[in-house]
Protein backbone atom coordinates (compact mmCIF):
# COMPACT_ATOMS: atom_id res chain seq x y z
CA UNK A 1 0.00 0.00 0.00
CA UNK A 2 2.80 2.44 0.90
CA UNK A 3 4.35 1.65 -2.48
CA UNK A 4 1.17 2.73 -4.26
CA UNK A 5 1.01 5.89 -2.16
CA UNK A 6 4.58 6.62 -3.23
CA UNK A 7 3.56 6.30 -6.90
CA UNK A 8 0.61 8.66 -6.33
CA UNK A 9 2.84 11.37 -4.82
CA UNK A 10 5.45 10.78 -7.52
CA UNK A 11 2.74 11.65 -10.05
CA UNK A 12 1.81 14.80 -8.11
CA UNK A 13 5.47 15.82 -7.93
CA UNK A 14 6.06 15.27 -11.66
CA UNK A 15 3.06 17.43 -12.55
CA UNK A 16 4.17 20.42 -10.44
CA UNK A 17 6.66 21.85 -12.97
CA UNK A 18 3.92 21.69 -15.63
CA UNK A 19 1.73 24.00 -13.52
CA UNK A 20 3.81 26.91 -14.86
CA UNK A 21 2.19 26.19 -18.25
CA UNK A 22 -1.28 25.38 -16.91
CA UNK A 23 -1.61 28.47 -14.71
CA UNK A 24 -1.28 31.19 -17.42
CA UNK A 25 -3.60 29.29 -19.78
CA UNK A 26 -6.15 28.97 -16.97
CA UNK A 27 -5.79 32.68 -16.18
CA UNK A 28 -6.49 33.57 -19.83
CA UNK A 29 -9.46 31.17 -19.97
CA UNK A 30 -11.01 32.56 -16.78
CA UNK A 31 -10.36 36.24 -17.46
CA UNK A 32 -11.56 36.14 -21.08
CA UNK A 33 -14.77 34.37 -20.12
CA UNK A 34 -15.61 37.18 -17.69
CA UNK A 35 -14.60 39.84 -20.23
CA UNK A 36 -17.15 38.36 -22.69
CA UNK A 37 -19.88 39.13 -20.17
CA UNK A 38 -20.40 35.64 -18.75
CA UNK A 39 -21.09 35.30 -15.03
CA UNK A 40 -18.37 33.66 -12.88
CA UNK A 41 -20.74 30.70 -12.27
CA UNK A 42 -21.11 30.15 -16.00
CA UNK A 43 -17.38 30.35 -16.65
CA UNK A 44 -16.68 27.86 -13.86
CA UNK A 45 -19.56 25.58 -14.90
CA UNK A 46 -18.18 25.58 -18.43
CA UNK A 47 -14.66 24.88 -17.13
CA UNK A 48 -15.76 21.87 -15.07
CA UNK A 49 -18.00 20.47 -17.84
CA UNK A 50 -15.51 20.99 -20.69
CA UNK A 51 -12.34 20.34 -18.69
CA UNK A 52 -10.49 21.34 -21.88
CA UNK A 53 -9.04 24.84 -22.30
CA UNK A 54 -8.66 25.08 -26.07
CA UNK A 55 -12.23 23.85 -26.69
CA UNK A 56 -13.46 26.39 -24.15
CA UNK A 57 -11.64 29.26 -25.92
CA UNK A 58 -13.02 28.06 -29.26
CA UNK A 59 -16.54 28.00 -27.83
CA UNK A 60 -16.04 31.54 -26.48
CA UNK A 61 -15.13 32.92 -29.88
CA UNK A 62 -18.02 31.13 -31.60
CA UNK A 63 -20.52 32.23 -28.92
CA UNK A 64 -19.24 35.77 -29.47
CA UNK A 65 -19.88 35.39 -33.23
CA UNK A 66 -23.44 34.16 -32.51
CA UNK A 67 -22.73 30.83 -34.18
CA UNK A 68 -25.55 28.27 -34.02
CA UNK A 69 -25.70 25.65 -31.25
CA UNK A 70 -24.75 22.66 -33.42
CA UNK A 71 -21.67 24.39 -34.88
CA UNK A 72 -20.32 25.33 -31.44
CA UNK A 73 -20.99 21.83 -30.13
CA UNK A 74 -19.31 20.15 -33.11
CA UNK A 75 -16.31 22.46 -32.94
CA UNK A 76 -15.77 21.88 -29.23
CA UNK A 77 -15.93 18.11 -29.64
CA UNK A 78 -13.78 18.07 -32.81
CA UNK A 79 -11.06 20.13 -31.10
CA UNK A 80 -11.03 17.46 -28.39
CA UNK A 81 -10.70 14.61 -30.88
CA UNK A 82 -7.02 14.30 -29.94
CA UNK A 83 -8.29 12.69 -26.72
CA UNK A 84 -9.23 9.66 -28.84
CA UNK A 85 -5.51 8.96 -29.18
CA UNK A 86 -5.00 9.33 -25.42
CA UNK A 87 -8.00 7.12 -24.78
CA UNK A 88 -6.53 4.44 -27.02
CA UNK A 89 -3.15 4.75 -25.30
CA UNK A 90 -4.56 4.18 -21.82
CA UNK A 91 -7.29 1.71 -22.81
CA UNK A 92 -5.28 -1.36 -21.69
CA UNK A 93 -4.67 0.28 -18.31
CA UNK A 94 -8.07 1.88 -17.60
CA UNK A 95 -10.41 -0.39 -19.58
CA UNK A 96 -10.51 -3.26 -17.05
CA UNK A 97 -11.28 -0.92 -14.10
CA UNK A 98 -14.66 -0.65 -12.36
CA UNK A 99 -16.94 2.11 -13.67
CA UNK A 100 -16.53 4.32 -10.60
CA UNK A 101 -12.76 4.48 -11.24
CA UNK A 102 -12.84 4.26 -15.05
CA UNK A 103 -15.20 7.21 -15.60
CA UNK A 104 -13.48 9.79 -13.38
CA UNK A 105 -10.03 8.88 -14.73
CA UNK A 106 -11.33 9.12 -18.32
CA UNK A 107 -12.87 12.52 -17.53
CA UNK A 108 -9.52 13.79 -16.25
CA UNK A 109 -7.48 12.70 -19.31
CA UNK A 110 -5.51 15.66 -20.64
CA UNK A 111 -2.42 16.57 -22.64
CA UNK A 112 -0.37 16.69 -19.45
CA UNK A 113 -1.57 13.30 -18.20
CA UNK A 114 -0.82 11.78 -21.58
CA UNK A 115 2.60 13.43 -21.71
CA UNK A 116 3.74 12.20 -18.29
CA UNK A 117 2.09 8.78 -18.18
CA UNK A 118 3.09 7.56 -21.65
CA UNK A 119 6.81 8.17 -21.08
CA UNK A 120 9.10 5.17 -21.68
CA UNK A 121 10.14 4.86 -18.02
CA UNK A 122 6.46 4.38 -17.10
CA UNK A 123 6.25 1.27 -19.28
CA UNK A 124 8.67 -0.56 -16.97
CA UNK A 125 6.36 -0.25 -13.95
CA UNK A 126 3.65 -2.72 -13.01
CA UNK A 127 0.07 -1.89 -14.01
CA UNK A 128 -1.06 -0.94 -10.51
CA UNK A 129 1.99 1.28 -10.02
CA UNK A 130 1.21 3.02 -13.33
CA UNK A 131 -2.41 3.41 -12.30
CA UNK A 132 -1.54 5.11 -9.01
CA UNK A 133 0.96 7.34 -10.78
CA UNK A 134 -1.70 8.30 -13.35
CA UNK A 135 -4.19 9.01 -10.58
CA UNK A 136 -1.70 11.35 -8.86
CA UNK A 137 -0.99 13.23 -12.10
CA UNK A 138 -4.70 13.42 -13.03
CA UNK A 139 -5.97 14.74 -9.70
CA UNK A 140 -3.25 17.35 -9.29
CA UNK A 141 -3.72 18.42 -12.92
CA UNK A 142 -7.50 18.81 -12.46
CA UNK A 143 -7.02 20.84 -9.27
CA UNK A 144 -4.41 23.16 -10.76
CA UNK A 145 -6.50 23.74 -13.90
CA UNK A 146 -9.69 24.61 -12.00
CA UNK A 147 -7.85 26.81 -9.46
CA UNK A 148 -6.07 28.68 -12.29
CA UNK A 149 -9.39 29.45 -13.99
CA UNK A 150 -10.90 30.65 -10.68
CA UNK A 151 -7.92 32.98 -10.30
CA UNK A 152 -8.43 34.18 -13.87
CA UNK A 153 -12.13 34.89 -13.19
CA UNK A 154 -11.18 36.90 -10.08
CA UNK A 155 -8.58 38.94 -11.95
CA UNK A 156 -10.66 39.30 -15.13
CA UNK A 157 -13.49 41.08 -13.31
CA UNK A 158 -11.18 44.01 -12.53
CA UNK A 159 -9.83 44.51 -16.06
CA UNK A 160 -11.48 47.39 -18.00
CA UNK A 161 -13.31 46.55 -21.26
CA UNK A 162 -11.33 48.93 -23.49
CA UNK A 163 -8.23 46.77 -22.98
CA UNK A 164 -9.89 44.36 -25.50
CA UNK A 165 -8.83 41.34 -23.46
CA UNK A 166 -10.90 39.11 -25.77
CA UNK A 167 -8.21 39.63 -28.41
CA UNK A 168 -6.14 37.11 -26.42
CA UNK A 169 -8.39 34.36 -27.88
CA UNK A 170 -7.23 34.57 -31.52
CA UNK A 171 -3.66 35.22 -30.29
CA UNK A 172 -3.75 32.05 -28.17
CA UNK A 173 -5.06 30.06 -31.15
CA UNK A 174 -2.33 31.54 -33.32
CA UNK A 175 0.34 30.49 -30.80
CA UNK A 176 -1.15 26.97 -30.66
CA UNK A 177 -1.27 26.91 -34.46
CA UNK A 178 2.43 27.75 -34.71
CA UNK A 179 3.31 24.93 -32.28
CA UNK A 180 1.13 22.37 -34.15
CA UNK A 181 2.73 23.07 -37.54
CA UNK A 182 5.56 20.55 -37.63
CA UNK A 183 5.92 20.05 -41.38
CA UNK A 184 5.21 21.71 -44.73
CA UNK A 185 1.95 19.84 -45.32
CA UNK A 186 0.44 21.08 -42.05
CA UNK A 187 1.60 24.62 -42.88
CA UNK A 188 -0.19 24.33 -46.23
CA UNK A 189 -3.36 23.03 -44.54
CA UNK A 190 -3.32 26.05 -42.21
CA UNK A 191 -2.86 28.48 -45.12
CA UNK A 192 -5.77 26.95 -47.09
CA UNK A 193 -8.05 26.83 -44.07
CA UNK A 194 -7.17 30.38 -42.96
CA UNK A 195 -7.70 31.87 -46.44
CA UNK A 196 -11.03 30.06 -46.86
CA UNK A 197 -12.13 31.29 -43.42
CA UNK A 198 -11.48 34.86 -44.57
CA UNK A 199 -13.13 34.37 -47.95
CA UNK A 200 -16.29 32.83 -46.45
CA UNK A 201 -16.45 34.75 -43.16
CA UNK A 202 -19.67 36.57 -44.00
CA UNK A 203 -21.63 33.40 -44.80
CA UNK A 204 -24.54 32.83 -42.38
CA UNK A 205 -24.50 30.27 -39.52
CA UNK A 206 -20.70 30.19 -39.47
CA UNK A 207 -20.82 27.94 -42.52
CA UNK A 208 -17.55 29.57 -43.55
CA UNK A 209 -15.77 28.04 -40.57
CA UNK A 210 -16.89 24.49 -41.38
CA UNK A 211 -16.12 25.03 -45.09
CA UNK A 212 -12.63 26.27 -44.24
CA UNK A 213 -11.81 23.30 -41.98
CA UNK A 214 -13.18 20.85 -44.58
CA UNK A 215 -11.18 22.53 -47.36
CA UNK A 216 -7.99 22.47 -45.27
CA UNK A 217 -8.30 18.81 -44.30
CA UNK A 218 -9.31 17.71 -47.83
CA UNK A 219 -6.29 19.48 -49.31
CA UNK A 220 -4.11 17.85 -46.67
CA UNK A 221 -5.39 14.41 -47.69
CA UNK A 222 -5.34 15.13 -51.44
CA UNK A 223 -1.96 16.84 -51.94
CA UNK A 224 0.32 13.98 -50.80
CA UNK A 225 -1.62 11.61 -53.13
CA UNK A 226 -1.03 14.01 -56.01
CA UNK A 227 2.72 14.06 -55.38
CA UNK A 228 2.80 10.28 -55.03
CA UNK A 229 1.12 9.82 -58.42
CA UNK A 230 3.45 12.28 -60.11
CA UNK A 231 6.62 10.70 -58.75
CA UNK A 232 5.30 7.28 -59.79
CA UNK A 233 4.89 8.50 -63.38
CA UNK A 234 8.40 9.87 -63.53
CA UNK A 235 9.98 6.93 -61.77
CA UNK B 1 -27.79 33.20 -26.96
CA UNK B 2 -29.69 33.14 -23.65
CA UNK B 3 -28.30 31.59 -20.50
CA UNK B 4 -30.37 28.41 -20.63
CA UNK B 5 -29.21 27.65 -24.17
CA UNK B 6 -25.62 28.33 -23.11
CA UNK B 7 -25.92 25.88 -20.21
CA UNK B 8 -27.42 23.26 -22.54
CA UNK B 9 -24.50 23.86 -24.88
CA UNK B 10 -21.94 23.49 -22.08
CA UNK B 11 -23.50 20.25 -20.85
CA UNK B 12 -23.73 18.80 -24.38
CA UNK B 13 -20.14 19.78 -25.21
CA UNK B 14 -18.92 18.50 -21.85
CA UNK B 15 -20.66 15.18 -22.40
CA UNK B 16 -19.32 14.95 -25.96
CA UNK B 17 -15.79 15.62 -24.73
CA UNK B 18 -16.13 13.02 -22.00
CA UNK B 19 -17.32 10.42 -24.53
CA UNK B 20 -14.33 11.21 -26.76
CA UNK B 21 -12.03 10.70 -23.78
CA UNK B 22 -13.80 7.49 -22.74
CA UNK B 23 -14.06 6.10 -26.30
CA UNK B 24 -11.19 3.64 -26.51
CA UNK B 25 -11.04 2.98 -22.81
CA UNK B 26 -14.65 1.77 -23.01
CA UNK B 27 -14.19 -0.12 -26.28
CA UNK B 28 -10.92 -1.58 -25.08
CA UNK B 29 -9.74 -4.39 -27.32
CA UNK B 30 -12.31 -4.15 -30.11
CA UNK B 31 -11.24 -1.29 -32.37
CA UNK B 32 -7.52 -1.18 -33.06
CA UNK B 33 -7.89 -0.78 -36.84
CA UNK B 34 -10.17 2.27 -36.70
CA UNK B 35 -7.62 4.54 -35.03
CA UNK B 36 -4.96 3.60 -37.60
CA UNK B 37 -7.29 4.66 -40.40
CA UNK B 38 -8.37 7.93 -38.81
CA UNK B 39 -4.85 8.96 -37.73
CA UNK B 40 -4.23 10.98 -40.91
CA UNK B 41 -7.37 13.10 -40.49
CA UNK B 42 -6.74 13.51 -36.76
CA UNK B 43 -3.30 14.91 -37.58
CA UNK B 44 -4.67 17.39 -40.15
CA UNK B 45 -7.61 18.66 -38.06
CA UNK B 46 -5.77 20.79 -35.46
CA UNK B 47 -4.01 23.17 -37.90
CA UNK B 48 -7.16 23.43 -40.06
CA UNK B 49 -9.43 24.27 -37.10
CA UNK B 50 -6.99 26.62 -35.38
CA UNK B 51 -6.31 28.56 -38.59
CA UNK B 52 -10.02 28.86 -39.44
CA UNK B 53 -10.71 30.09 -35.90
CA UNK B 54 -7.99 32.71 -35.59
CA UNK B 55 -7.18 34.09 -39.06
CA UNK B 56 -10.39 36.11 -39.69
CA UNK B 57 -10.41 37.41 -36.10
CA UNK B 58 -6.78 38.53 -36.47
CA UNK B 59 -7.08 40.24 -39.85
CA UNK B 60 -10.42 42.02 -39.41
CA UNK B 61 -12.00 44.01 -36.59
CA UNK B 62 -14.89 42.39 -34.70
CA UNK B 63 -17.88 42.23 -34.98
CA UNK B 64 -17.34 41.22 -38.59
CA UNK B 65 -20.05 43.14 -40.39
CA UNK B 66 -17.70 44.51 -43.04
CA UNK B 67 -14.19 43.78 -44.22
CA UNK B 68 -12.24 46.29 -42.15
CA UNK B 69 -8.57 45.43 -41.70
CA UNK B 70 -7.03 46.16 -38.26
CA UNK B 71 -3.32 47.07 -38.49
CA UNK B 72 -2.69 46.87 -34.73
CA UNK B 73 -4.02 43.29 -34.71
CA UNK B 74 -1.81 42.32 -37.67
CA UNK B 75 1.32 43.64 -35.92
CA UNK B 76 0.33 41.78 -32.74
CA UNK B 77 -0.20 38.58 -34.76
CA UNK B 78 3.26 38.89 -36.37
CA UNK B 79 4.88 39.31 -32.95
CA UNK B 80 2.92 36.33 -31.59
CA UNK B 81 4.06 34.10 -34.48
CA UNK B 82 7.65 35.19 -33.94
CA UNK B 83 7.65 34.46 -30.18
CA UNK B 84 5.71 31.19 -30.61
CA UNK B 85 8.34 29.95 -33.08
CA UNK B 86 11.04 30.24 -30.44
CA UNK B 87 9.26 29.68 -27.11
CA UNK B 88 6.95 26.77 -28.14
CA UNK B 89 4.51 27.83 -25.41
CA UNK B 90 1.13 29.56 -25.54
CA UNK B 91 1.53 32.07 -22.72
CA UNK B 92 4.53 34.20 -23.75
CA UNK B 93 3.42 34.67 -27.38
CA UNK B 94 0.01 35.88 -26.16
CA UNK B 95 1.60 38.27 -23.63
CA UNK B 96 3.99 39.63 -26.27
CA UNK B 97 1.21 39.99 -28.81
CA UNK B 98 -1.11 41.79 -26.38
CA UNK B 99 1.62 44.24 -25.27
CA UNK B 100 2.35 45.00 -28.90
CA UNK B 101 -1.38 45.39 -29.66
CA UNK B 102 -1.81 47.91 -26.81
CA UNK B 103 1.33 49.80 -27.87
CA UNK B 104 0.19 50.19 -31.50
CA UNK B 105 -3.33 51.20 -30.39
CA UNK B 106 -1.82 53.81 -28.06
CA UNK B 107 0.36 55.22 -30.88
CA UNK B 108 -2.53 55.31 -33.39
CA UNK B 109 -5.02 57.06 -31.07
Amino acid sequence: MTDYRKQFWLGVRDLLPLVSGVLPFGLITGATGVSLGMTPEMVMGMTVLFFAGSAQLAAYSLIQDNAPFVIILLTAVVINLRFVIYSATFAPLLGPLKKRYRFPLAYMLSDQVYGLCSMPDQQQKTDSERLWYLTGVSISMALSWILSVILGVAIGASIPAHWSLEFTIPLAFLAMLVTTISNRLLFFVAIISGSCAIAFQLLPYNAGFILAVTAGVSCGLFIPELFKKRSNKHG
Amino acid sequence: MDNLTLWLLFIAAGLGTFLVRLSFIQLHGSTEALIQRSKKILMLLPPAILAALCVPALVFTRPATEYQIAPSQLVAAAVTIFIAKYSRSVFWPVVGGMLCFWLVQYIIH
